[in-house]
């Protein structure tokens, strides 16, 4: 039942990328054309999935006081997260040239730098600073990731339509995506504080 | 030999038309923010003061900067299958850098920005342009590309800072030795007579505060440039 | 190119120069920065009573000898949970972020007893949660140990404009001056910061709008907080009893 609480907060009510800003760079960038922003967003759903659990056990049996190593080491803690994503990020990339070499060139620079996406290295920091356990952190990773992944879907869409508006031309594009986010972004905060686990538990 | 074309052998640190072009584009052609979309995500977090806006500025040119000039020179030795992770060593050290000179020069700025300085690292204009041209590209014009883009970056961070601080706060460089309250009801240039008060009429925009108003302020800011800069139009 | 050996030797050599040149630039800068710190945190707590500072100065205007000066001068007990000071440890040495993660029976307090002008102030150090991060603060008790001289407070991480406020906005803090930990009875209340406004004034100070997580962390710190010096406190207090 926590693991869908948070599964639902992360996606939906503490969305990365509305309420919280993380991973702005590719969001503007690749949500051309709705095609490429759901291949990214798998990427993401994919990388955070995977590191979240990944970068639990590392903060958890390696770097803690009760770790392997016995000794307190959470000041590694940013730069290992780091390298598991990069590592990973590296793997998406060899797979996704080999597989779908039209989407690898479409997605240009924004396939490596998903490594720097902050919404990623954010989640991991979330994790740690709220104490998740292991069925937690995997519900965050896969709901982060599947919320970055439906707000980036909304706002490609979103703009293949408005191409048919009267947008001035100086605002078109990366302009009106800019105010498009922050409109979002707004609508968004009014959510923040709602708890899923009262519409589940009776009374 | 007199009709093969004689090539003018470079110096190392040559500054011509090519290199000025380095540092400019970035200011209006081809900026960070505005054409290439990076380094969004520490724009918003940051500009809602101008101070803490200004140093993470400096600090972003001095780490693009010089990641831009180590990797270029060991851009021959980098193997590709963990160029990522080296990129990210180079940064994470230089970003390490720049908080041991703040801790040691002037602590309290340290503590304001501490939060943000871990930021850099995952500012993707860094991580972009080593990828889009320091791997590709010798060691000098790299540097001067890292400069150009972080002074293009921190343009628009700056501008966006002032705009967010004085309509959402009233003052400029807050937090900082030279703090200006410029309007409303505490501001410095109050003119007392009996009903004119500068501006003192005006309320704090608290829209300003929240990170989504720089979102709005650099989209308008783009329909500006390209309003002026108009083969810019449609290019993202 | 591409051999894992190749591989495998580059990041070797990457990682020893970069810990090489890190770890000699931390040595060069240790000292000083140490130093640093030290000093930016005597201050934060120097401004829990900076209206009682000698010559009526501010804190920004005392010089980093000044600073260290009156923390010389100052009695620095530290105390355990039941009110008994703890020997041979001097308060500028306990780091409250490290005795928080201890479990609450073994922590530590940290006193700061400053004399000015005739009168006695007891500071005391709490720390708690906000939204984002950890919060902490120091609160300075006049010598009767019950009327709040004043209030500083910090935070790691908080929303600028919102939560923060409870450090950039000296009006947050300056609400606490004057307040009561005790009702009249005897009774220990803390203080509460109260969305839309202080209702009891001698108990509550008013909330920041945006910031009720921030604010309610305040609350809760010191209630908790303040109540951990209850037995030092008691003790203080019989003991003067005694002595008049």
């Amino acid at each position: 039942m926590e693991f869908f609480n948070t599964f639902i907060r992360a996606a939906f009510i503490e969305n990365l990328v509305l309420a919280y800003f993380l991973g702005m760079c590719s969001y503007l960038a690749v949500s051309k054309s709705v095609q490429t922003a759901f291949g990214l967003g798998l990427a993401v759903i994919f990388v955070l999935g995977i590191t979240m659990p990944i970068n639990w056990l590392i903060s958890e049996y390696l770097l803690s006081e009760t770790g392997l190593l016995g000794v307190d080491l959470t000041f590694l803690r940013f730069i290992l997260f780091i390298a598991v994503i990069a590592s990973m990020v590296q793997l998406v990339e060899m797979v996704v040239e080999k597989y779908s070499p039209s989407l690898y060139s479409a997605l240009g620079i924004f396939l490596p730098l998903i490594t720097v996406n902050c919404a990623i290295l954010g989640g991991s920091l979330f994790m740690v600073s709220r104490e998740y356990n292991l069925s937690n952190a995997v519900a965050f990773g896969l709901g982060g990731g599947f919320g970055w992944f439906l707000a980036i879907i909304a706002i490609a869409a979103i703009r293949e339509k408005i191409r048919y508006s009267n947008v001035p031309p100086a605002l078109r594009g990366l302009g009106m995506a800019f105010i498009l986010t922050g409109l979002m972004g707004i609508a968004f905060m009014s959510l923040m504080g709602i708890d899923p686990a009262a519409f589940t538990s009776n009374g | 030999m007199a009709e093969t074309a004689v090539k003018e052998k470079e110096s190392v640190f040559q500054f011509g038309k090519k290199e000025r072009k380095l540092l400019t584009d970035p200011l209006n052609d081809n900026n960070p923010i505005t054409v290439q979309v990076l380094g969004i995500c520490s724009a918003l977090a940051v500009t809602s003061l101008v101070y803490p806006s200004l140093v993470m500025a400096i600090a972003v040119i001095f780490v693009t900067a010089f990641s831009s000039l180590f990797t270029s020179l060991l851009r021959n030795y980098i193997p590709k299958s963990v160029r990522m992770i080296v990129q990210l060593v180079i940064i994470a050290s230089l970003v390490t850098v720049v908080e041991l000179t703040l801790k040691y020069l002037n602590y309290p700025v340290y503590k304001q920005l501490s939060v943000y300085i871990g930021l850099i690292i995952t500012n993707c204009i860094v991580m972009g342009r080593l990828e889009a041209f320091s791997m590709a590209n010798k060691p000098w014009r790299s540097f001067l590309d890292g400069v150009g883009n972080g002074l293009g970056y921190g343009v628009i961070l700056v501008a966006v800072g002032v705009v967010r601080e004085i309509f959402g706060k009233g003052s400029l460089f807050a937090g900082s030795p030279i703090e200006l309250k410029i309007i409303g009801p505490t501001a410095d240039y109050l003119i007392n007579t009996a009903d004119s008060v500068m501006f003192g009429w005006y309320a704090n925009n608290n829209l300003m505060v929240l990170p989504a108003s720089a979102m709005f302020i650099i989209g308008i800011m783009i329909w500006i440039q390209r309003s002026y800069n108009t083969k810019l139009v449609d290019v993202s | 190119m591409e051999s894992t050996r190749y591989v495998i030797i580059f990041i070797l050599i990457l990682t020893a120069a970069v810990a090489v040149s890190l770890t000699g630039l931390r040595e060069a800068t240790k000292a000083q920065s140490a130093t640093n710190e030290d000093i930016f945190n005597k201050r934060a707590i120097l401004t829990a009573v900076e209206d009682y500072l000698p010559d009526g100065q501010k804190v920004a205007e005392l010089s980093d000898e000044q600073v260290l000066e009156l923390f010389a001068q100052m009695d620095q007990p530290v105390v355990d949970m039941e009110g008994n000071v703890i020997e041979d440890v001097k308060a500028e040495s306990i780091d409250m972020a490290k005795e928080r993660k201890k479990p609450e029976a073994e922590r530590r307090l940290p006193v700061y007893v400053y004399e000015q002008g005739g009168q006695e102030f007891y500071i005391l150090s709490v720390r708690g949660n906000g939204l984002w991060d950890e919060i902490w603060g120091s609160v300075a008790l006049k010598s009767d140990l019950n009327t709040v001289a004043g209030a500083t407070f910090d935070h790691k991480g908080e929303t600028p404009g919102l939560g923060a406020e409870i450090k950039d906005n000296p009006s947050f803090s300056e609400q606490f001056e004057g307040k009561e930990i005790y009702e009249s009875n005897g009774d220990y209340v803390s203080i509460k910061v109260r969305k839309g406004g202080a209702r009891d004034p001698k108990h509550e100070v008013d909330g920041i709008s945006g910031a009720t997580v921030t604010a309610d962390g305040v609350s809760e710190m010191l209630y908790r907080g303040l109540k951990y010096y209850q037995p030092y406190l008691d003790k203080v207090k019989q003991q003067s009893l005694l002595l008049n």
